[in-house]
């Protein structure tokens, strides 16, 4: 793999963008916290120091979440935009957040002890998102055109939230609240000693991805061509979907369903880097998706004394032009 | 290199019957027939897409359906009727893919691929489109582009569904004299269909001709009149 300058200085762009918004990402709030005391906190943790708490509490697990959702879900965008052969897939205009949705919501609402903790709430996101990648797959070989699956995923999109919106009218105002919070999306509901578990599934998620660069870079011709190529399609799909339930169920277990990221960092990537070289496809989309939610998430920040932005709106805000834009430059 | 042997061909049900003939090296052959007859279908049954009804194609005395899935593309290369419409593929990538099934697990081109690579463009004289992106070429150069794609894949078994049907006179001239080298100077059995009666004619190849009536497909002689030939066909 032979990087050109342009795509080495990009990438070392992205790589030098990250740690210094993710020191600005630390620093902003209402209340300053030394160096120092992060460093503390992490090391030597003081549980009767107020700032150590916050630090090691607050500002650190939402930086992280806020790198590993923005990574995971635009690593998932790209693997599905290769799978389907269509720039607009995504996992959440394809209905797979959707799933988690119901999931989660069936979840909070059942009143089942087990499946309202957070193991539960993580457990129900995956199989949710797990279902629903196969669904859009028995969908996606049914239809034949790019646009047919878009419609079908959008239509499986309101009609879960419709369902959703039934379980709602039926449970009570404590768990329509869970419910509600959860689905605004915050980065903020990572515990620190939950790090490393999330962390370890997202990197084999991520390793998985690499692995597969070269069906990856064939498909991109088509599943026909592919499979005159000698792709295993069954399989390469296979894995796709495990991946994509993977990362999309871990992030929107503890994020909510976070809109349109998936969709618009791969995208970007592409416009950006003109290749469809999958190791460096899925590269930037790594980094740019964390920085794009790492800038998002310092937004969010700044903006809370005057009022409250939850992720997901403002992925909305960001990303649901961008996908006008993209339908007229591609689709027209 | 490619022999049939009562074969019958189609999706669910027979569509045709072929009639029994072994294709050579160095020879091009024109597959032609009406719209509908079963071209594609009889392409599909030989690059091992889709399986006979009844009876065998064998690809270098092995019978189709027992070469492994991983074997076929070293076995035949298809240019498909589509070229991939595709943004940001570079020409030398795209060709690169025609490797995929001889380089490693993650893809990585040797110097033995870069030279096939280089090859396959000097032969098809496209040089000049290695750094290009897929997108901007016309339509012509796609299909010298997809034909070099299929010439570094090594396989002795060229296919073709109509290379010609979206060129001006003078391209569908080049690739086909192009394609008739190719078989004669690098012992390759080529098969394309085509809808271009007369210029296939010119080209002194023999023809794989499908009667839609009778639904059968037969190999029929370069030396054939015209007459007689739209005759079987049309």
């Amino acid at each position: 793999m032979v990087l050109s300058k342009k795509h080495s200085f990009i990438l070392l762009a992205l790589l030098i963008c990250i740690p210094i918004f993710a020191l600005v990402h630390l620093s902003v709030g209402q209340i300053s916290i030394t160096p120092k005391e992060f460093w503390q906190s992490l090391i030597n943790f003081h549980e009767h120091i107020p700032n150590e708490i916050i630090a090691r509490e607050i500002r650190i697990p939402r930086l992280f979440m806020a790198l590993i959702a923005g990574a995971s879900l635009s690593v998932v965008g790209l693997l599905m935009q290769t799978l389907f052969n269509n720039p607009l897939a995504g996992p959440y205009v394809l209905g797979i957040n959707s799933g988690s949705s119901l999931f989660v919501a069936l979840s909070i609402m059942t009143g089942i002890p087990f499946f309202a903790s957070d193991l539960g709430i993580i457990t129900n996101a995956l199989i949710g998102a797990f279902l629903f990648g196969l669904v859009i797959l028995f969908f996606s070989r049914l239809v034949r055109t790019q646009i047919a699956l878009l419609l079908v995923g959008l239509m499986l999109g309101s009609f879960i939230s419709a369902f959703v919106s039934f379980i709602q009218s039926a449970s009570d105002a404590q768990e329509l609240k869970v419910f509600t919070l959860w689905a605004l999306g915050s980065l903020q509901k990572v515990e620190f000693t939950q790090i490393p578990l999330i962390l370890l599934v997202t990197i084999i998620g991520i390793i998985g991805a690499f692995l597969i660069i070269k069906p990856l870079n064939i498909l991109v011709l088509g599943e026909q061509e592919a499979k005159l190529l000698g792709v295993n399609i069954k399989r390469v799909r296979l894995i796709i979907i495990v991946i994509t339930a993977i990362l999309t169920g871990l992030v929107t277990a503890f994020c909510g369903p976070i809109a349109f990221v998936g969709l618009a960092v791969p995208n970007l990537v592409r416009i950006l880097f003109k290749t469809q070289q999958h190791f460096i496809l899925i590269t930037a989309s790594l980094l740019m998706g964390a920085l794009f939610i790492l800038i998002c998430d310092i937004i969010i920040q700044l903006a809370e004394p005057y009022f409250m932005l939850p992720i997901n709106v403002l992925t909305s805000i960001i990303g649901a032009p961008m996908v006008i834009f993209f339908i007229l430059n591609r689709l027209r | 290199m490619i022999r049939t042997d009562n074969l019958k061909i189609g999706y669910k049900q027979a569509l045709l019957e072929v009639e029994n003939f072994t294709l050579q090296k160095g020879q091009l052959y024109f597959l032609i027939g009406k719209n509908g007859s079963g071209k594609s279908t009889f392409l599909k049954t030989i690059s091992g897409q889709l399986s006979p009804i009844s009876g065998s194609v064998f690809l270098q005395n092995k019978q189709s359906i027992e070469i492994p899935f991983g074997e076929f593309p070293k076995t035949v290369s298809f240019v498909s009727s589509h070229f991939p419409n595709v943004d940001f593929l570079k020409v030398e990538e795209f060709i690169a893919l025609g490797r995929s099934s001889f380089t490693s697990y993650f893809g990585k081109l040797q110097s033995t691929d870069n030279k096939l690579i280089t090859d396959s463009f000097s032969r098809l004289k496209i040089k000049h489109l290695r750094g290009r992106f897929t997108s901007q070429l016309s339509d012509g150069e796609k299909q010298l582009v997809a034909i070099a794609k299929a010439l570094v894949q090594e396989t002795p078994i060229i296919l073709l569904d109509e290379p010609t049907a979206f060129l001006d006179y003078s391209n569908k001239i080049l690739v086909l004299e192009m394609l008739k080298s190719i078989a004669k100077e690098m012992n390759k059995c080529i098969v394309l269909s085509s809808h271009d009666i007369d210029l296939s004619l010119d080209m002194k190849c023999d023809f794989l001709a499908v009667n839609f009536e009778e639904k059968i497909m037969q190999l029929v002689n370069h030396s054939v009149s015209k007459k007689e030939l739209l005759g079987f066909c049309f």
